[in-house]
């Protein structure tokens, strides 16, 4: 009796929610009030409120993912012919080489049978930061002929940094790319793979259309940057008596110029360093020794012509022009 | 253009500078126009509304200002007390005698916009009846402002020489009699 009453219940209740739109159709659709659904979601707050958001996927593992493609398409996007084997060695990291033998292993895969025959991007690496080191180096001591190579090499340590070249890279969507162990990808496997994207250009294009990608793509990031943001100097003021001296030039005599506010909490000095009755530079500050500080380095700014109103930097494209140029020339 | 460091130039933006004026001889709508101007920062390119940016005026010889016209005996300046006939009203001259920087001080506080800024403003709005300036306001200040209205020299200021050289429409004979 009671089976019957279940078998009833439930061919009742099939009855209610499919519906026959002709004979062969049926649709299964509810149409009343989900009253589950009120419990579902409180139920899925309160595990995202104590698991916290579920940890970030990369790219390949959602669908429509077409690994050639993508590498294809991340060298149109730059307008840059790399060699595509070369690139694609490029985003593969020993890190991932390694932890996909041991997938393997773990599966139980014959490693003689289907061997793992991918290089991994070390070489590549070495020969992009080797290339990228010396080009920055150039570059600044051509924008920059009177800054010292202490600054010199502030400024390229800055633009090689982690922090900068890990920016640069996600911004080229080159951590989508990357073959890593890990998701996201780390800031260390990140550097190293930009390096070997740049050292893959470097094979595929030559030195100049390299040097072209890392002004365009690395340098563009000093913009708005301030020299000793880059370069701690803990005495400009002593470093500026050492330029002089160096220069021939009478060592600076400081002389408060301005304030304003003396005797209040917020006072306001103002500094000026002058050479032979020549006003050097001056600069503001909270009390007397910051603002001579500060002026020294106004001054220092000054010497290495790295001031806010310098020429901006350089940075048109420029082969595709000369052609056409030199073409008209000749013809005419 | 400056090369000075971010922190350094921030600082220099919004520190206050100090003004002093000196009121002898001038008269206070044209002392208020200034001095409202700077209170209120409208001198300034990054001058806001909102951002509270004016800056400090020091004002000397409040007593000696000068009012134009028969200001002294018409200006009348009303208040009242609150209480029932407590309506006053008292001439330029009157209040000038109990307080010498009231008129300066009233005519700045008329000047400057009616919000609720008006009272912050009004406290960097420093007025000293007489030329001498505590030392700790002297160190603060910048600046000195030009006056609004140039001093006219009074007849005993001329020397012999300068009344004698200056031009007379009419020569009197020698008999004329003076009075």
């Amino acid at each position: 009796m009671a089976s019957g009453y279940i078998l009833n219940r439930g061919a009742l209740t099939l009855g209610i929610h499919c519906q026959r739109v002709c004979r062969s159709v049926t649709v299964t659709q509810v149409r009343e009030k989900k009253r589950w659904m009120r419990a579902y979601t409180y139920l899925m707050a309160k595990k995202l409120k104590l698991e916290g958001p579920p940890p970030p996927k990369p790219r390949s593992q959602h669908p429509n993912w077409d690994y050639h493609a993508e590498v294809q398409a991340f060298s149109t996007r730059l307008h840059e012919n790399f060699s595509l084997q070369l690139l694609k060695t490029a985003f593969i990291n020993p890190c991932y080489l390694q932890a996909e033998q041991a997938r393997r292993q773990g599966l139980g895969v014959d490693s003689e049978l289907t061997a793992l025959d991918l290089k991994n991007n070390i070489k590549l690496s070495a020969k992009g930061a080797d290339f990228t080191k010396s080009f920055l180096i150039d570059w600044c001591r051509a924008s920059f002929p009177s800054l010292p190579s202490d600054g010199v090499q502030s400024i390229v340590g800055h633009l090689s940094s982690s922090a900068v070249v890990t920016n640069v890279a996600r911004n080229l969507g080159i951590e989508d790319l990357t073959m890593s162990e890990v998701f996201p990808v780390p800031d260390d496997v990140l550097h190293s793979t930009f390096m070997a994207v740049i050292g893959a250009l470097l094979e595929s294009s030559g030195a100049e259309r390299t040097g072209f990608f890392l002004r365009d793509f690395l340098v563009t990031q000093l913009i708005g940057k301030d020299l000793f943001d880059m370069w701690t100097v803990v005495n400009p003021m002593g470093l500026l008596m050492k330029e002089l001296s160096k220069r021939n030039i009478v060592l600076p005599e400081p002389r408060l110029i301005r304030s304003a506010g003396a005797s209040t909490v917020l006072p306001l000095y103002f500094v000026a360093l002058y050479s032979d009755k020549k006003l050097l530079a001056q600069g503001p500050g909270e009390t007397i020794v910051a603002a001579e500080e500060e002026a020294a380095r106004v001054a220092l700014r000054k010497l290495y012509g790295y001031t806010e109103n310098r020429r901006p930097f350089d940075f048109s494209p420029q082969q595709q022009h000369e052609q056409p140029l030199i073409q008209s020339v000749s013809s005419s | 253009m400056s090369s000075f460091s971010r922190s350094a130039q921030q600082w220099a933006t919004f520190a206050r500078s100090w003004f002093v004026i000196d009121a002898r001889m001038q008269p206070p709508g044209k002392l208020a126009t200034m001095c409202s101007v700077r209170l209120q920062g409208k001198h300034k390119p990054i001058y806001h509304a909102l951002s509270d940016c004016g800056d400090h005026v020091v004002i000397i010889n409040s007593k000696h200002i000068a009012f134009s016209g028969n200001k002294w005996e018409q200006k009348v300046y009303s208040s009242h007390t609150g209480y029932p006939g407590g309506f006053r009203q008292v001439t330029a001259v009157q209040l000038h005698s109990k307080d010498p920087k009231a008129i300066v001080k009233l005519a700045v506080y008329g000047m400057l916009p009616k919000n609720l800024h008006r009272r912050t403003m009004m406290q960097r709005l420093h007025i000293f009846p007489e030329d001498e300036l505590p030392d700790d306001i002297r160190a603060n200040l910048t600046e000195e402002l030009p006056q609004p209205r140039k001093i006219p020299r009074k007849l005993s200021e001329y020397t012999q020489e300068e009344i004698d050289a200056f031009p007379k429409l009419w020569i009197p004979p020698e008999n004329y009699k003076m009075q």
